[in-house]
């Protein structure tokens, strides 16, 4: 046969989803109920807001910084709190640990929990049983990183080397035994990675959490930005992205320190996210 | 991650690192001020367990739902829905130039490199209902500010996650592409963007599923969407109203992870 150049694969079912999609972003964009004149006042109104903010005013820091400290202990407290209950969870959740009835069930039963964010766990869940303050959002934080972090355990577990479990048994552990020496030390570095890495995500939701009443430096966000007091704004946002920054650097590589020589995963949920296998699930 | 070779003695216990040791240590001390009543948020369990009894006539309600109260939650749930949409598709589109300023792979210049990256870190350093609240300021309450807020939140999200796949592609592409002559923005074209197209989709789809999470807060501010019909009715105690807009909220949250994770099992 002489060479040929192969014929281009059809396009037709990739410029189907092209066109399908086109068609949801133009029904969206325009039956939504934007006067889109209204963005003409954007620059002015941004700008207004801008230089109203700035110079901040430093005397507000002693206000937003221990809000702010308050939101990252709602973040530390609520992660140790979801790793901890994801751990039984993801072990029992994992095909290979439990039976696949039991590990279906819990698995449907996490991404159940992950539906429903921190917001509406406060409100529905835990401020009508710990009253407003930041117990309620703690806990609304920790339930919900139980659901996400569950997932991430389970997954980690079931790509485990089923060798060291196999010789676990072998030399006759038993139950709880082989969890702890066959399965364990072979996903912990991942998990503190996850857990770290929920931690990250968390510190944004303890900001957000204050808005409804649950504890954190939400609640002078909504008020200060509410009423106008733009120096006291300008203020309490400079100590979100700082602290924000700070604590993504400092977990970002600690991160990195502790999965030294493994892959390195930046983002645990981009991983899944790509990985078909793990999707699927 | 592969068995240590077998050893005929047992081999010396090593010497657990001095990170270890400071990281504990660290953990413990940070968890005890964070509990405690004066410098923390006084997490105390005992307490918690009497109150439990005072949030169960609410979650008897919640479990009560009032389905006459459907009918008003269709309206706010599409527009929720349309706030999502339009924002995934403008933010992700505006994501896909700026990853290229944000990834090793792509921009050969540190000091550029170090620019974009520091005001990506900025802009994902602020949460979404942030931007809500500065964006109904600016332009008024509705799903505009929504809008607006969510792309940002969009071009945080994926330029982040799509910067990182570009680090870590393939560089055999992109010598072929440098050999042949090509210039940057052919490169990127034929060498980089085919390899990181299908998780360039997934993430998108990511991305729309968080902003469908995300519209309970953006209503919460004014931004439009589902969350304002539940805070009127979460703060005149229509506990079961609210049970009605928390199912409708679950089921197509639930409804459109399950259609995104189909498509992208398909895509990658």
């Amino acid at each position: 046969m002489p060479a040929q150049r192969p014929q281009r694969p059809s396009n037709l079912k990739r410029n189907l989803w092209i066109a399908s999609a086109a068609a949801l972003f133009l029904w969206a964009s325009l039956t939504v109920d934007v006067d889109i004149t209204d963005l003409a006042s954007l620059p002015a109104g941004l700008w207004a807001i801008l230089s109203e903010m700035f110079p901040p005013d430093p005397a507000y820091l002693a206000n937003a910084v221990p809000q702010m400290i308050q939101s990252i202990q709602m973040a530390w407290l609520g992660t140790i709190i979801g790793a901890a209950l994801s751990l039984p969870l993801g072990f029992l959740g994992a095909k290979n640990v439990s039976s696949g009835l039991v590990s279906s069930i819990l698995r449907q039963f996490l991404n159940a929990i992950r539906a429903f964010p921190e917001l509406i766990l406060a409100i529905a869940i835990f401020i009508p049983i710990a009253g407003l303050g930041p117990v309620a959002g703690t806990l609304a934080i920790g339930v919900h990183s139980a659901g996400t972090l569950g997932k991430l355990t389970a997954e980690a577990i079931e790509g485990i080397d089923p060798g060291p479990v196999e010789a676990a048994r072998a030399v006759g552990g038993r139950g709880l035994q082989v969890q702890r020496w066959g399965v364990l030390p072979q996903v912990l570095p991942e998990l503190i990675g996850f857990w770290l890495y929920r931690f990250e995500i968390n510190i944004r939701a303890g900001a957000v959490l204050g808005v409804v009443g649950a504890g954190g430096i939400g609640f002078l966000l909504d008020q200060t930005i509410k009423f106008g007091r733009w120096p006291q704004a300008g203020t309490t946002i400079l100590v979100v992205i700082v602290a924000t920054i700070v604590v993504d650097t400092i977990s970002g590589a600690v991160r990195r320190r502790i999965i030294e020589g493994a892959d390195v995963k930046i983002m645990p949920e981009a991983e899944v996210l790509v990985d078909p296998a793990l999707a699927a699930r | 991650m592969t068995a240590a070779a077998p050893a005929s003695r047992r081999p010396a216990k090593p010497r657990r690192s001095p990170f270890v040791s400071v990281g504990l240590g660290a953990f413990v001390i940070i968890t005890l001020i964070s509990l405690s009543e004066e410098w923390g948020i006084g997490l105390d369990i005992g307490s918690l367990l009497e109150d439990i009894g005072r949030g169960l006539p609410i979650i008897a309600q919640l479990l009560d739902p009032n389905w006459d109260f459907l009918p008003r939650v269709i309206e706010p749930l599409i527009e929720t829905f349309q706030i999502a949409v339009v924002a995934a598709f403008i933010g992700c589109a505006v994501a896909l130039p700026i990853t290229f300023f944000a990834a090793r792979t792509t921009v050969p210049n540190r000091a550029t490199l170090a620019i974009s990256r520091g005001i990506l870190s900025v802009v994902r350093a602020i949460p979404d209902f942030l931007y809500a609240l500065i964006f109904v300021a600016a332009v008024g309450i509705g799903p505009l500010p929504g809008i607006l807020a969510l792309i940002f939140f969009n071009v945080g999200v994926v330029a982040k996650l799509l910067s990182e796949t570009v680090d870590a592609i393939d560089t055999g592409p992109i010598e072929a592409a440098d050999a042949a002559g090509s210039r940057r923005t052919q490169m990127v074209r034929w060498a980089v963007l085919p390899q990181v197209l299908p998780n360039y989709v997934a993430f998108s789809l990511y991305a729309f599923e968080l902003n469908v999470r995300a519209s309970t807060v953006l209503g919460f501010v004014g931004a439009g969407g589902i969350g304002f019909l539940l805070r009127t009715q979460y703060q005149f105690l229509q506990w079961s109203n609210v049970s009605v807009i928390i199912i409708c909220l679950f089921v197509i949250v639930f409804a459109i992870e399950l259609v995104s994770i189909r498509l992208r099992r398909r895509l990658v």
